[in-house]
């Protein structure tokens, strides 16, 4: 490629961008509507599109109504759509987190559970099963366990942030530690009192394992805003995310305020994460594959990283949990096991297909 | 006018002072080297400067605004810095990582515009790594990084550019671009430049300035002619040095000759007969091992006689391109006389400097132990037709010692010394020592 070219392709690089994002939203949309058609009942495709054209405005007018049955349409819009709905949230903001978690940590092992979300999201819920088994609170529409989860998933990075606190600096590498110990600590707590209750723990094995089963409307909507907000404002700090890896010290020599931008997009994932985890259990792998896949398509920009990231987790957890709900008959698989068992072998080719190392 | 003032300065890590009381001023067009040993603080003082290390005490001005009180956006915009340690994380391209140097001029929902482009370009361009713009950099060698990272600084378009060691990686033809590209920038552009340099000579060459650090204080400051003296440096770095003015480059150069002995100076002279540069090395291998050399009869702006002046030592001379006198044989003889070995060099012999070999033959007579080098065979440099091959054999029935190799001198020497010392132990001359003359075997017969 000649010099001239690079001026030219450099510089129409927001157009490029633009495209290929408007691609993949168009392609998560298709991915979405498809999964929809996964399930037991049978509903054929054409009468899914018209249950779902029938709440669209402009395009209800257009529907036959009376085509529809009842029992179908209750079925996509009450469960499947809901569950279609949650894997594209969950799976965007872990793929987002994963990517504020590995361009601020500047480590490709970082992952958007790496403070402590899950193992304080799993701890919360353990506890809640074990003492508060009876107690039905519902706050901003979440279930009890689900307020639990999060909090104990916001408690625990907080602590683990607080922890590395070195006079009002927070260093990236004592922050990855505490991170690694603390996860390690809630878990052993959480086996002790787990062992000691006595209880059956199938529920909660599960539930760490992740999974859809019991998705509601309500889940959504108090999700949703968590991660589309957080998205947002992680978008306009891209840019900082880029310098970043080029190390603090480079960072703010080139106008950026480390530390200002490393708690932002902290406070962000986290709770991005934490939300994220309180609807979903533990879903492994999305946070830590897909940004790694990104990249190796994309490249390292962030700008361009975040975005993608998200859409393609997105997809790429709707199709796991469509795989989840029908692989094994009667009894649904973990999407956890699905996310990783399907994530590794694509990542492990992306991996191959490089000609030159590939570095974080 | 831009200037940056460092007033009073103290920086400490931990318990530690790494800096303490420093204070200068540097105004725009500046091109200023930070010189010193390695741990003296230049580092340091840079990282301070960059906002990198707040110091604990004393204040960092730019403009006459304190610079811990700028945004580091506003900061980034008027200083740029490369430092010594590049790590680039993630496969960006070079011409990625230059654009990043657009960063404090953009807003926050902004992308770079065809002008962000335009001077990119440009600053890749006088870099010379636009051609491998597409590349990422980690793909790159350590010159080409390093020149990229310098674009990414001049993408920043500020005023003042702070470089910690910017040539470290890079070879000669990279090295002197750089420095002709920073020094340009300062004389048409009116940047001001810090630069932390550890080769004296590119430092000498380029900046039109300097301050030296010893042990985190300023020892001198100011103009290169100021700073850059052997004295300065003998003080700082603990090496001996010559410092002169190159009548090509116009500019001062350093020599180190070499590390300043922390033995005491062995108390035994040496004369050494030379000429032609065949002397040089052995002078300065006997004065490294801490003997008081002597050396004659040296035809003035004689190589040898250079070395000497070099090394300040007394040396009986002559005239350029003249035969020796009597005069100044008898000179030589008496300089001799004090010595306690006497080392020929195989300098070629002709009718000028024929004397030379009687004054040594008169010395292995007076019985003062007498080397002779003998590395290039009489035949191929005796111009007196065979006169001066009969004088050496003549020198060797004297008693002298006939070596192959100047690098076998210096362990002879001291072996001779050592029996010297003990010959005067026996004979009392030093009381307290009573070792047998015998227990030290002279080799090399």
């Amino acid at each position: 490629m000649t010099t001239e070219d690079v001026e030219r392709k450099y510089s129409k690089r927001s157009s490029k961008w633009k495209l290929i994002l408007i691609l993949l939203v168009v392609a998560l949309v298709a991915v979405a509507i498809g999964c929809l058609d996964v399930g037991y009942a049978p509903i054929d495709f054409p009468q899914i599109l018209s249950i779902l054209a029938k709440h669209v405005p402009f395009l209800n007018g257009a529907v036959n109504a009376s085509s529809i049955s009842a029992v179908n349409e209750s079925i996509i819009l009450q469960i499947r759509l809901p569950r279609v709905l949650a894997g594209a949230i969950v799976g965007a903001g872990l793929a987002a987190a994963g990517v504020m978690y590995q361009g601020v940590f500047r480590n490709p092992m970082a992952d958007s559970y790496l403070l402590g979300a899950s193992a304080g999201a799993s701890f919360g819920y353990t506890l809640a099963v074990i003492y508060a088994s009876s107690a039905v609170l519902t706050v901003i529409g979440l279930g009890f366990y689900q307020v639990v989860a999060f909090v104990g998933a916001v408690l625990t990075v907080f602590v683990v942030y607080f922890m590395s606190r070195v006079g009002n600096k927070v260093p990236v590498t004592t922050l990855l530690l505490s991170g690694v110990v603390v996860n390690v600590f809630i878990l052993a707590l959480q086996t002790v009192f787990e062992l000691r209750s006595g209880k059956a723990l199938v529920g909660i094995v599960a539930w760490i394992a992740g999974g859809f089963s019991n998705i509601t409307w309500t889940h959504i909507y108090s999700v949703f805003p968590f991660v589309l907000v957080g998205t947002i404002i992680a978008y306009f700090f891209t840019r900082d995310l880029n310098m970043l890896s080029m190390g603090d010290d480079t960072a703010t020599h080139l106008g950026v305020n480390t530390e200002r931008v490393r708690r932002i997009l902290l406070v962000i994932s986290s709770l991005i994460t934490a939300a994220c985890v309180s609807i979903s259990g533990v879903v492994g792998f999305v946070g830590l594959i897909i940004p790694h896949m990104t990249r190796l398509i994309i490249g390292p920009d962030h700008r361009m990283l975040l975005p993608t990231s998200a859409i393609v987790g997105a997809m790429f957890l709707i199709v796991c949990d469509a795989v989840a709900r029908v692989a094994t008959g009667a009894n649904e698989l973990p999407v956890g096991v699905i996310t990783a068992l399907a994530g590794t072998p694509v990542f492990i080719y992306l991996l191959r297909r490089r000609k030159t190392s590939y570095s974080l | 006018m831009v200037t940056l003032t460092v007033d009073g300065v103290e920086c400490r890590y931990g318990s530690i002072k790494i800096l303490e009381g420093v204070s200068l001023t540097v105004k725009e067009g500046d091109f200023v080297g930070i010189l010193g040993p390695n741990g003296s603080g230049k580092t340091t003082l840079l990282r301070s400067m960059s906002r990198t290390l707040k110091p604990h005490k004393g204040v960092i001005l730019l403009d006459k605004t304190d610079i811990y009180s700028i945004k580091s956006v506003e900061l980034a915009k008027r200083m740029a810095v490369v430092p010594q340690e590049n790590v680039i994380g993630f496969s960006f391209t070079a011409i990625d990582v230059v654009l990043m140097g657009r960063n404090p001029h953009m807003t926050r929902f902004q992308m770079e515009t065809d002008k962000d482009m335009t001077i990119v370009r440009k600053a890749m361009e006088r870099t010379n790594t636009w051609q491998f713009a597409d590349r990422p950099v980690n793909e790159l060698s350590g010159g080409e990084k390093q020149r990229v990272i310098i674009a990414r600084a001049l993408a920043q378009e500020p005023k003042v550019l702070l470089l910690d060691e910017p040539l470290t990686h890079l070879d000669m033809i990279n090295q002197l671009e750089i420095m002709d590209l920073v020094r340009e920038l300062c004389a048409k552009e009116g940047l001001m430049v810090m630069a932390v340099i550890h080769d004296l000579n590119l430092a000498a060459r380029y900046c039109n300035s300097a301050i030296l650090l010893k042990s985190g204080r300023v020892w001198a400051a100011g103009s290169l002619d100021q700073v850059l003296t052997s004295e300065n440096i003998k003080n700082v770095f603990k090496v001996d040095a010559i410092v002169k003015k190159s009548p090509i480059t116009n500019s001062l150069y350093i020599i180190p000759l070499s590390l300043q002995k922390t033995a005491p100076c062995k108390k035994c002279a040496i004369h050494v007969i030379g000429g032609a540069g065949t002397g040089t090395l052995i002078m300065k291998a006997l004065v490294d091992e801490g003997y008081t050399v002597t050396a004659g009869v040296l035809n003035m702006l004689d190589t040898d006689y250079e070395t000497a002046d070099l090394l300040k030592i007394p040396a009986v001379t002559e005239a350029p391109f003249s035969p020796i006198t009597e005069q100044t044989k008898k000179a030589n003889l008496e300089m001799m006389s004090k010595a306690a070995i006497v080392v020929m060099t195989s300098v070629p012999f002709g009718y000028g400097n024929l004397s030379n070999l009687e004054a040594a033959i008169e010395a292995a007579k007076q019985g003062i132990r007498t080397y002779v080098v003998d590395e290039v065979p009489i035949e191929c440099r005796d111009f007196t037709g065979g006169k001066a091959a009969a004088m050496l054999q003549e020198l060797r029935d004297w008693g002298a010692v006939f070596v192959k190799h100047p690098s076998e001198l210096p362990t002879l020497v001291n072996a001779t010394r050592d029996k010297l010392e003990l010959a005067k132990h026996a004979k009392g001359e030093i009381p307290g020592h009573t070792k047998k003359l015998d227990a030290v075997q002279l080799g090399g017969k």
